[in-house]
């Protein structure tokens, strides 16, 4: 099981690029998408779903070339749009069971996994209800629940954990690790909590291209004596974030503490401290001119 | 709010169309493919005012008639997108917003005369008879065809805002409406000014008239005919109407019954507050999204998920019958009622009587029908169900066959009395109207991604076929009912949805 992506890259008008030569290997694993808003992971995981044909390059499932035969994928892809609708009269159920047609699932089997599924996602008793009687949190699993109605290899999911409650989240993050043993997650967000409980591999896009791929225990090793900690008056913190990416602060009695990065130590009382994930990612995306 | 309103639907693709077909209708106005007429054959000089007669009943019958569907969905769009939950946020009251949503619905068809008056202007310049007069040209335009536009826009808002006519069978009722009232004033033998909110029968009489002061033999009344030349015309002189106070006052009525519709609005307007909505609830779905957003406190059992048997085959069947569900999901008792009540009509009637009851029938099926080839785009379900296997060759099928059967069953009553009858060329012509059917809805549905488009043209055309236009009935009305041309129409159409969807799927992003 191997995703391939080669020299990807997806040109919305003449001027812009919504991702740009664009290159990844990857198996079996959760594997995060991180990056800021309008980076280029849904229009990556869109061309990957089979939803939007790349302008450049090529991706490859187990060696076939899926822009050419997208329904080599579709048989085992399962996906979960970042923005999506559903049909307001139908039940949970009544959707799942329509999905699960389209997707060539009928009979007890489908019956026993959307039985399950709704389980999983908590929406057991309300299987029943009209969609249009649903939250946004309630519509947000009912769409987890479709993305893994045929059992997919590939899973890509986007934006998962939006409109969903922290228990919520907990567990779809939990759901996300048992699931990942025997197949390949796609998971983008922006929030990086998200990320770093359940990814074995994470991407770093920004501006349409990819900045680092690695393990995050990898990727924390980057921004190593370049985080910084101190307390400073809370009338100091505009000036110091003209100058500083801060990744952090916290309301103290004798002021506000707060977290840098920073190849220097901006002032003689911050001290070193062990980068966090949410350090590497601004890090990484500051050296791309974004500031916090 | 209005100007912001005007320019979001001006950067539409569908006023592009709209503006596309306007320009089409003042060519062939210019042209005279378009004719304006005295019984048997008597026209106008082409001067000033006869031209401005002209533009103005094209306009107030063609924009009258279509272009509530152009204008129609601004305030749907507002509940749709949650741009409405914004507005409904601000200190913009519902008088306010209503007036800015009908002056923009106003401006749009504005837009639609003026581009008719440059092709008035026109053809004056080329074929044109006698000087130019642009207050004999505009008057009608400003008098007639801005009031006649300004109602149209009002009850477009005024649909909108009224929940049961905001859809599709708001759609519906327009249409039966606008025919109601034009046929009531065409129809009255006295002119009824404060009925003629078009205008044509004050344009009709005043032609009319100026035709048998040059040919007192002319017959009384007055034509208008779409590509259809009249054989050596004879000449007369129009000199336009005179703008006394007992014309213009019925006009400045309709501005201010226009203005009272759109205020009408106002008071059936919601303020996008969705829990006022009637939505309908069943037993046990009584909660609403609030409520329902409410964690439960009961401990949840864990679930493994099982794995599904690798080896799947896909099932046509399965997928056939969700389909037909889907079609027939959320229509209430009353529908199944009335379909069953229609097909028992068409068991009960005979002859031309059952092939009337069996257009009714399928003209009722019209909001079910209209949503094929388009709901994955209404529901905004595109990119999880196109990214399923063989969206083309496995979900199109299905969703015909299923629509497919339904108009066959809802059309049982007049199978079984042709079969017993022997009525062979109806039983065609039913065969034909059950493959055509579906196939125009979804043709439609997957080139504009849109219902409306389907409902105009189904109503239109069966509004047509009940009034016995042979080349177009293929109920069957007639014995010259073409089936065999609508078989053959209903395999082309198949096959057109199945391309522009592929097409769709394979060069366009799909999610844009």
């Amino acid at each position: 099981m191997r995703l391939t992506i080669e020299h990807l890259s997806k040109q919305y008008r003449r001027d812009f690029w919504g991702l740009r030569e664009f290159d990844l290997d990857v198996g079996p694993g959760v594997i995060g998408l991180l990056g800021p808003n309008g980076a280029g992971k849904s229009t990556l995981m869109r061309m990957l779903a089979t939803i939007t044909q790349p302008t450049e390059g090529t991706i490859t499932w187990d060696g076939v070339d899926i822009v050419r035969s997208p329904d080599t994928l579709r048989a085992s892809l399962g996906y979960l749009p970042q923005d999506f609708g559903v049909y307001q009269n139908l039940t949970g159920r009544e959707f799942l069971e329509y999905l699960a047609a389209i997707k060539g699932l009928g009979g007890t089997s489908a019956r026993r996994r959307i039985d399950e599924l709704l389980i999983v996602v908590n929406l057991g008793d309300a299987a029943r209800r009209p969609l249009g009687s649903y939250s946004g949190g309630m519509k947000q699993r009912v769409g987890i629940a479709q993305a893994l109605l045929n059992d997919p290899q590939l899973l890509i999911v986007d934006e998962p954990t939006v409109g969903l409650d922290p228990e919520e989240r907990v567990r779809f993050r939990n759901l996300l690790s048992d699931l990942s043993r025997a197949r390949i997650i796609l998971f983008s967000t922006h929030i990086v909590s998200d990320v770093e409980a359940t990814a074995t591999e994470i991407v770093v896009i920004h501006k349409g291209r990819k900045l680092r791929h690695a393990p995050p225990e990898k990727l924390l090793q980057l921004p190593e004596g370049q985080v910084w900690q101190w307390v400073i008056p809370s009338e100091a913190l505009p000036a110091l974030k003209q100058q500083h990416i801060i990744s952090g602060t916290v309301r103290r009695q004798d002021g506000i503490q707060v977290r840098v990065v920073s190849a220097d130590s901006p002032s003689p009382e911050a001290q070193p401290v062990p980068p966090s994930l949410e350090d590497v990612y601004l890090h990484l995306v500051s050296g791309n001119g974004v500031k916090q | 709010m209005a100007r912001a309103d005007f320019l979001e639907r001006a950067r539409r693709y569908s006023f592009l169309i709209m503006l596309g077909l306007v320009v089409w209708l003042g060519y062939v106005t210019a042209t005279g493919s378009l004719v304006m007429s005295v019984p048997p054959n008597y026209v106008g000089e082409i001067n000033s005012p006869w031209v401005g007669a002209l533009m103005t009943v094209s306009v107030s019958l063609f924009l009258g008639w279509f272009g509530f569907y152009l204008v129609k969905g601004s305030v749907s769009r507002d509940y749709e997108t949650g741009v409405g939950q914004i507005i409904a946020t601000t200190p913009l009251s519902r008088p306010l917003y209503v007036l800015g949503k009908w002056l923009s619905n106003f401006a749009v068809l504005g837009v639609m005369i003026l581009i008719l008056m440059i092709a008035g202007i026109a053809m004056l310049l080329l074929v044109g008879e006698g000087p130019f007069d642009a207050w004999a040209l505009i008057s009608p335009l400003l008098f007639i065809a801005l009031p006649c536009m300004a109602i149209v826009a009002a009850l477009a808002v005024l649909f909108e805002t009224i929940g049961w006519l905001r859809g599709g069978l708001g759609n519906v009722v327009y249409f039966f409406l606008f025919t109601l009232v034009l046929s009531l004033s065409l129809s009255a033998k006295a002119p009824r000014p404060l009925l003629d909110f078009t205008g044509i029968r004050l344009v009709g009489d005043g032609v009319g008239h100026a035709a048998q002061v040059a040919y007192p033999g002319s017959d009384p009344g007055f034509a208008f005919q779409i590509l259809n030349e009249i054989a050596t015309p004879q000449r007369f002189r129009y000199d336009g109407i005179d703008w006394t106070a007992g014309v213009l006052l019925p006009r400045i009525f309709f501005m201010l019954v226009a203005f009272g519709l759109a205020m009408l609005a106002a008071v059936f307007f919601d303020r996008f507050n969705t829990s006022k909505s009637t939505v309908r609830r069943r037993k046990g779905a009584a909660l609403s999204a609030t409520e329902a957003a409410v964690p439960e406190a009961a401990p949840r059992p864990e679930v493994r998920l099982t794995p599904l048997v690798a080896t799947r085959r896909f099932s046509f069947l399965a997928l056939y019958i969700v389909e037909l569900k889907m079609l027939l999901k959320g229509r209430r008792w009353w529908w199944y009622a009335i379909t069953a009540g229609l097909v028992l009509l068409q068991l009960a009637a005979s002859g031309d009587s059952t092939a009337a009851m069996l257009a009714i029938t399928w003209l009722w099926m019209i909001l079910l029908l209209s949503g094929l080839g388009n709901r994955e785009s209404q529901h905004n379900t595109r990119e999880m169900v196109f990214s399923a296997p063989r969206p083309v060759l496995n979900q199109l099928p299905a969703l015909w066959l299923a629509a497919l059967t339904v108009i066959a069953l809802t059309g049982s009553g007049a199978f079984v009395r042709y079969l017993l009858g022997g009525d062979t060329p109806r039983l065609l012509a039913w065969f034909g109207s059950v493959l055509f059917i579906p196939a125009l809805a979804s043709a439609l549905g997957v080139l504009t991604l849109s219902r409306k488009p389907f409902e105009v043209v189904y109503v239109t055309w069966m509004y047509l076929i009940l009034n016995g236009v042979p080349p177009l009935d293929f109920v069957g009305m007639t014995p010259a009912s073409p089936w065999l041309f609508y078989m053959l129409l209903a395999i082309g159409l198949f096959a057109l949805a199945a391309f522009a969807r592929k097409w769709q799927l394979r060069d366009r992003n799909l999610s844009t």
